[in-house]
């Protein structure tokens, strides 16, 4: 059996709902819509892995026209400039900003790996031994985007398990 | 002022320069550094009055760059603008001499009110 997580959809949902107030919709008039559907698809997704008290994955993942306009909102450009590499670091650093603050809600002793950034759906990654144990999905502008966790099934066991 | 920029995310590096600017303090010298390595450089070589450093770099994190800086009597005016800020963190970061922790997200506002007392 594996330790409790301390990180519910809740929290999850609201690290979602700062980062689109900070940076990917600071005007307030486009908001990511929850669909609640696990199975929606995706064609690009970058992730962070924490590994300590709670050890597992967090995982951004969205249609290639919503990265691009993650990309085009955090670097003030139009949609058109965009390029690969700016959406790649988008990715990977939407990846980062979430996975820290899922850190910071952990038990102390845990550690946040750099980014890692994969421009194929998230229905490719491979995380063995993992499982998903919750997560945000929805709609921006009209383009799926989801934030889950998946956890280790290996290093989340209960002390004496 | 000249204010150094760490972060090995060329689209954070961007987002701090452009949350300064709307923080109104656009009119500094802004320069950056792509990881911690050429951050400890550069804050030698350039002689920053204000580094905003990320956490977790490649090379040197920023706690390692601080750590250093501050062994060697650099006494610039440093902080951390990272997604992580455990306890443990801003403990490590106090004891190592910052004198800031903003967390990501951040907003102009957060900017202001941490880097007005320190650029006026």
């Amino acid at each position: 059996m594996s330790i409790e997580v301390e990180v519910d959809e809740s929290d999850l949902a609201e690290m979602v709902e700062q980062v689109w107030e900070s940076y990917l919709d600071p005007e307030g008039v486009s908001p990511l819509i929850p669909t609640y559907d696990e199975n929606q698809p995706s064609e690009v997704h970058s992730s962070v892995s924490i590994t300590g008290s709670w050890t597992g994955h967090v995982v951004y993942a969205s249609s290639r026209a919503a990265a691009v306009r993650a990309a085009a909102a955090f670097l003030a450009m139009d949609l058109d400039e965009v390029s690969e590499d700016d959406m790649s670091d988008t990715l990977g650093e939407l990846a980062n900003i979430v996975g820290g603050n899922v850190k910071a809600m952990l038990p102390p002793g845990s550690q946040l790996s750099l980014p890692q950034v994969n421009l194929t759906p998230e229905s490719s990654a491979r995380f063995p031994n993992t499982q998903r144990i919750g997560g945000v999905y929805g709609v921006w502008e009209g383009e799926p985007v989801s934030v889950s966790m998946w956890q280790s099934r290996i290093d989340n066991k209960e002390e004496g398990a | 002022m000249k204010i150094l920029v760490a972060d090995d995310s060329r689209v954070m590096r961007q987002i701090v320069v452009r949350t300064l600017r709307q923080a109104g303090f656009g009119d500094h010298d802004l320069i950056e550094a792509a990881d911690g390595q050429q951050a400890l450089e550069m804050a030698t070589k350039e002689q920053p009055d204000l580094i905003i450093s990320d956490w977790n770099m490649p090379h040197l994190t920023g706690i390692d760059v601080l750590r250093r800086l501050r062994g060697a009597g650099n006494k610039v005016k440093f902080g951390f603008v990272t997604s992580e800020s455990t306890a443990e963190m801003k403990t490590a970061a106090e004891e190592a001499g910052a004198d800031f922790f903003i967390i990501k997200p951040f907003t102009a506002e957060r900017f202001d009110e941490v880097f007005a007392p320190i650029l006026g």
